[in-house]
């Protein structure tokens, strides 16, 4: 329990580091993915609603704090994603790289249209095809791409720990 | 009540409602939720900047290879220019003397020599692709508050938003929740510049409430106009490059160029009053 929160603390740190300073060197288009969202997918998938929430907040947390304009927003919109795409896994193959590719899309779109809603267009800037087409959709393109790394990633720390709980388990 | 707090769907929408709570706190302007948010920017912070500055060494040296060939030509238009500018800068000497004279006659204060310029390092972006917030190593140690002004060394570039003890966010002029107050360089007239989401990935803004009677034209210049008390007055912000009209004289507003480049800043100026 304790190691899984140690990791979890240390990769959303990690992610929220390089989301901010080396991503800026790999945009494209002036676009970069958010390695926040699809780690939220990839656990959500991978580990069940629960621990998709707890890491959709603690990853939105960071991210409030770090983009500084108002603090629970990402944290609440993180949560409710993990919950979402933790309570469908059940349900389909987890660890099938095709069905995570298809769920951080979905997720993509959906979670920056929430963002735009709340951060965008309430602020007098209605221009939602634009948004769409320049922001929204490439952003879900490459976070696709990002999800293949991520993805990978998570599926074998998830097969670390599934090992250590067994071995802890046999005394 | 332990067995509420057990139940899954209870502890979501209390953490739900604690959350939309923060928001509303932290949205008003005079939040004290602020130390929360320093506590780890101080953390992260050194780390951002060990980070963005490799990352920083790494594509100089790659653009290095890239634009050799770019530079030669560069260098040779470059000393074309020295020459033509040196021209210039005899003449506008001689303007200046003259101007230094009259200024003096008319006892006008330069308002930028209030100002003590500290100087900082951009190491963090926002991490999302909405928003145009940036971090700067420095902060609240360094005398830095909240609203104070942000320039480049050729223009405005934005407000510090919040200031944490070893860095602080700057939002920038072309960000969609700044609104900067202006006024036409030549004609004294007052407009308002304002972040706009389709003109950002070009480096531009918009400039508002342009009164029908105001006449602008393509290369105007902009500069902070003072009302508001956070810009100084006489920050150069931009050129007009587009006059474009919806429907008649009264609903039309222009595009700004800025005269800084929002995608190569690093080095950035903290304005703050001497008294």
């Amino acid at each position: 329990m304790r190691s899984k929160i140690f990791v979890l603390i240390s990769s959303v740190l990690l992610i929220i580091l390089l989301q901010t300073t080396l991503l800026e060197y790999i945009k494209f288009n002036s676009i970069k993915p958010n390695l926040l969202l699809v780690f939220i997918v990839s656990v959500a998938l991978l580990r069940g609603n629960i621990e998709g929430a707890v890491t959709g907040f603690f990853a939105g947390l960071m991210q409030d704090i770090v983009s500084g304009k108002v603090i629970g927003f990402y944290a609440l919109l993180g949560m409710y994603l993990g919950i979402a795409i933790g309570s469908v896994n059940k349900r389909l193959y987890r660890d099938n790289f095709f069905v995570a590719l298809v769920f951080s899309f979905v997720a993509s779109i959906v979670y920056e249209s929430v963002v735009y809603f709340f951060g965008v267009f309430l602020k007098g800037q209605t221009d939602f095809i634009y948004s769409f087409t320049n922001i929204i959709l490439p952003e879900a393109v490459y976070n696709m791409a990002a999800t293949v790394i991520i993805f990978f990633i998570v599926m074998k720390i998830d097969d670390r720990i599934k090992k250590s709980n067994k071995s802890s388990r046999k005394y | 009540m332990v067995r509420l707090l057990k139940k899954k769907s209870f502890l979501i929408v209390l953490v739900s409602l604690i959350l939309i709570v923060i928001m509303g706190i932290t949205s008003t302007r005079s939040s004290k939720l602020g130390w929360f948010g320093n506590l780890l920017n101080s953390v992260v912070s050194p780390v951002q900047k060990a980070l963005s500055s490799s990352g920083h060494k790494v594509d100089s040296t790659v653009s290095f290879f890239k634009d050799s060939k770019a530079i030669n030509d560069e260098n040779e238009k470059l000393k074309q220019r020295v020459d033509q500018l040196e021209k210039e800068n005899d003449s506008l000497k001689e303007l200046k003397t003259k101007n230094d004279l009259l200024i003096e006659a008319l006892d006008l204060k330069n308002q930028l020599k209030q100002f003590d310029y500290i100087s900082a390092n951009i190491i963090a972006k926002d991490p999302g692709n909405w928003f145009n917030v940036f971090t700067i190593d420095k902060g609240s140690n360094d005398k830095i508050d909240k609203d104070y002004a942000v320039v480049a060394s050729k223009g405005l570039v934005g407000r510090v938003m919040v200031a944490g003890p070893f860095s602080s966010k700057v939002i920038s002029v072309i960000d969609i929740d700044s609104t900067v107050s202006g006024r036409l360089t030549k004609t004294r007239d007052y407009v308002e510049i304002k972040g706009d989401l389709s003109l950002r990935d070009q480096g531009l803004c918009k400039m508002y409430n342009i009164s029908p009677d105001v006449d602008v034209a393509v290369g105007d210049k902009v500069e902070t106009s003072g009302i508001g008390g956070i810009f100084p007055k006489g920050i150069a912000i931009g050129e007009v490059t587009e006059i474009r009209q919806i429907n008649n004289e009264l609903d039309r507003y222009a595009i700004v160029k800025p005269v800084v480049d929002f995608r190569r800043l690093e080095d950035v100026f903290v304005l703050k009053s001497k008294n």
